[in-house]
């Protein structure tokens, strides 16, 4: 299997939907002649035209709105805004219409959108650009929320997200853009609502959130190492819908789960999950669900507050511990 | 055919009790309505009756021995009827239905027994927070419960001493491993109260010397649970005062020229403080849980040093009460406490405490609030000492210092300081105590 950054598997899957569809166009801020505030779109302006590959002015309500309303009348557009923070400036058109127009209208209308953004820290690029955001998308009825954490389902959801009827929240990370993974040649589209297992363990479930399902990971090859638990990590990959069976059929053999994300700790990702596992896993449970989240701060920009600011391999080793003995 | 006696509950806190000493021996008959045997409570040493007629046929805890309330302590039954003599409580349920008795067992049981834990004639090991709970988790509780564990018995060696999974698959498959002290034999128990209390020597002596660790009696217990409660959990303040106490000192003098016991200065002291309860109900109140409670009862509490622990006897409704009532109410509680036949509802109930130190001459003191109560008054001895008085002279007067510990969580300094100030307004005019 080839492999490839997490950036260039997007590009791929971008290329791909518009080769096949040409009702699939691109629009957003640098994204033509600049190709990508993180090069996503790269070639693309080339390959296919400035009618389908859109530059547009800072203008984050406009350029949603202008995905809404063409998904609307019969296109699949792909918008991409720069960061996830910006996304709160087209809120009204993600949650008022777009989320909302398929129930509003009875089923007469539907919005094929795709709304692309990075998000996480780690970059020193402060509060306005570095937040984690997908607790917000997650919260609101009528969008589905992606957030993958490798270039394989980077690609084969972006296929899928670009081929659903629903309005899509496709929430790509900073860190993850340079990453290298495998992605199948010739692959085709992922079904969303399907985690994926990253390790088998029978002490201890970690799920991991975007970005951190790779610190999860890493943090679970130390605990194996070092002090002998078998963490099992699973990355929903999807947040909406969710793979509740596979988490729940987790920790009912491990007894135990920790989530570990990288936004804020009230309401979050986490927070939710651990209300589903508790509610629907009770009698399993051998210890209470653990969270490990960002802190709850806005993102710093100074490097190691920055760093301290969210989860590390060692906050997931220490929340790992914690459920087995005084620490 | 017998009947089981169980622990009963003595008081609305009490979840466990200690066999203090059977007043009838195996053999024994029994009456309806006479002294069976000696408990201890959380809050008291109490007499508990027969509640039916026949024979002690067997004592299943012994002198000492700590259970959960509804476990059974005892059983009687007719003269001669021997006692069922059988290992297990399983085996036992199972012989007691193979055998034709005219009816099931559980309908000769008095009402009591309905109580949980009864199915378990042995005596379940202490554990948990004493407080009841058994730390375990969701699942260790489910596991228990399909394979008929016992979680009282089990160890935990999860995190807090919590009862996990691995805890449980441990008793499960090696069970007296992982089961603490579950047939302890008898003479290893705790023991009783009226002996001295449990001691043991250390092996070597140390930089210490030889030492001697004692274990508490449960009313030690309660009181040192309680008071770490307090100061762990409320933040607490304290107000100072000093107090002309020679309009007492002549109050008394008089009352005792009318009276054969004349009321105490602590008396007067407990009417003043319930008289401006009355006027703050929020130092008669409690804060529980984020909110306030206030308590439409005045209820003053008198700290009485006795039995080697602490106990507080409550003066119901002592802003209703005359002054005479209340020396009364006071001298009979602490007779009681001192005979040790004072009885829980008597300890319970308290929405406010006074603390009385002058007869061992201390002049001031803090003291540690009663949880929940909003405050306590620590009160010091009586002196005569100089005063300045208003035209500027120097005067002997009767003068005593008081502090009020408050919680600050529902009295702030001047709620508190304004009580203070009505306090000493009554007790330095004290012919309003009078009436």
């Amino acid at each position: 299997m080839p492999t490839m950054r997490y950036r260039e598997a997007l590009n791929q899957a971008l290329r791909e939907e518009m080769e096949a569809d040409e009702r699939v166009f691109i629009m957003g801020e640098d994204i033509g002649v600049f190709q990508g505030a993180f090069k996503v779109t790269q070639g693309l302006l080339e390959e296919f035209g400035d009618k389908r590959v859109r530059d547009t002015p800072i203008s984050e309500n406009t350029i949603v709105g202008v995905g809404v309303g063409s998904a609307m009348a019969g296109l699949r557009p792909v918008v991409e805004l720069m960061t996830i923070n910006f996304s709160l400036l087209a809120l009204d058109q993600i949650v008022n219409h777009a989320a909302a127009i398929h129930y509003m209208f009875g089923g007469q209308a539907r919005v094929p959108l795709v709304v692309r953004m990075p998000q996480g820290g780690g970059h020193q690029l402060g509060p306005t650009h570095s937040h984690s955001l997908e607790a917000m998308f997650l919260h609101v009825p009528g969008l589905l929320v992606a957030v993958p954490s490798t270039a394989a389902d980077a690609k084969g959801l972006l296929k899928a997200a670009i081929q659903d009827d629903n309005p899509v929240i496709f929430i790509e990370h900073e860190y993850l853009y340079s990453q290298r993974g495998e992605v199948p040649e010739n692959g085709g589209p992922m079904r969303f609502g399907e985690a994926a297992v990253r390790r088998e363990g029978s002490d201890v479930t970690v799920v991991g959130i975007s970005r951190m399902a790779v610190t999860a990971e890493r943090a679970a090859e130390q605990l194996a190492h070092e002090h002998e638990l078998e963490a099992e990590v699973i990355d929903p990959r999807t947040l909406r819908p969710l793979d509740l069976d596979t988490i729940l059929d987790s920790v009912k053999k491990t007894n135990r789960a920790v989530i570990v994300e990288e936004g804020w700790p009230h309401g979050g990702v986490g927070a939710n999950l651990a209300a589903l596992i508790q509610e629907q896993a009770f009698d399993y449970l051998d210890a209470p669900v653990a969270r490990v989240t960002g802190a709850d701060v806005p993102m710093p920009y100074s490097k190691p507050l920055e760093q301290a600011a969210f989860p590390h391999e060692e906050h997931v080793i220490q929340a790992c511990l914690a459920l087995f003995k005084d620490l | 055919m017998a009947t089981d006696v169980v622990m009963p509950r003595l008081s609305d806190s009490m979840e466990e009790g200690t066999v203090l000493k059977w007043l009838v021996d195996v053999g024994g008959e029994v009456k309806r309505g006479e002294p069976l045997v000696e408990i201890e409570t959380d809050k008291a040493n109490m007499t508990y009756e027969a509640d039916t007629d026949g024979v002690l046929i067997e004592v299943l805890a012994q002198e000492g021995e700590t259970l959960p309330i509804g476990q059974a302590i005892a059983r009687i039954g007719a003269a001669g009827e021997e006692p069922e003599r059988t290992a297990d409580s399983a085996q036992r349920t199972e012989e007691s239905e193979v055998e034709a008795e005219p009816e099931p067992q559980e309908e000769e049981l008095p009402a009591e027994t309905e109580a949980p834990a009864t199915r378990h004639p042995r005596p379940a090991p202490s554990a948990g927070d004493g407080n009841g709970r058994v730390k375990a988790s969701p699942v260790a509780r489910r596991m228990a419960r399909e394979m008929g564990l016992e979680l009282g018995g089990i160890e935990g060696t999860g995190p807090g001493g919590r009862i996990v999974k691995a805890d449980i698959e441990a008793a499960a498959k090696g069970g007296a491993t992982a089961v603490k002290e579950r047939e302890a034999p008898a003479e290893e128990a705790p023991t009783t109260r009226p002996q001295p209390p449990a001691t043991s020597a250390g092996e070597d002596g140390g930089v210490k010397g030889q030492t001697t660790t004692q274990e508490l009696t449960r009313l030690q217990r309660t009181v040192s649970r309680r008071m770490a409660e307090s100061k762990a959990t409320a933040p607490d303040f304290q107000l100072n005062m000093e107090i002309d106490m020679s309009g007492c000192v002549e109050l008394r003098q008089r009352l005792k020229e009318v009276a054969d016991a004349a009321p105490s200065f602590n008396d007067m002291v407990v009417k003043a403080c319930a008289a401006a309860l009355r006027e703050f109900p929020r130092v008669n109140g409690a804060y529980r849980d984020g909110q306030w409670e206030l308590y439409s009862r005045v209820n003053v509490g008198v700290a009485v040093a006795a039995q080697e622990t602490l106990v507080v006897p409550t003066i119901f409704d002592a802003d209703q009460k005359s002054l005479g009532a209340i020396a009364r109410d006071a001298r009979d509680l602490i007779t009681k406490v001192r005979d040790g036949n004072i009885t829980p509802p008597e300890l319970s109930g308290g929405t406010f405490t006074v603390s009385n130190l002058g007869m061992y001459g201390i002049d001031s003191f803090s003291a540690v609030i009663n949880p929940p109560q909003a405050a306590i008054l620590a009160v010091g001895a009586l002196k005569k000492k100089p005063v300045v008085d208003d035209s500027g002279r120097i005067v002997a007067r009767d003068m005593m210092n008081v502090s009020l510990i408050c919680d600050h969580r529902i009295l702030y300094g001047a709620d508190g300081a304004q009580f203070l100030a009505r306090v000493r307004e009554l007790l330095e005019q004290p012919l309003s105590l009078a009436l």
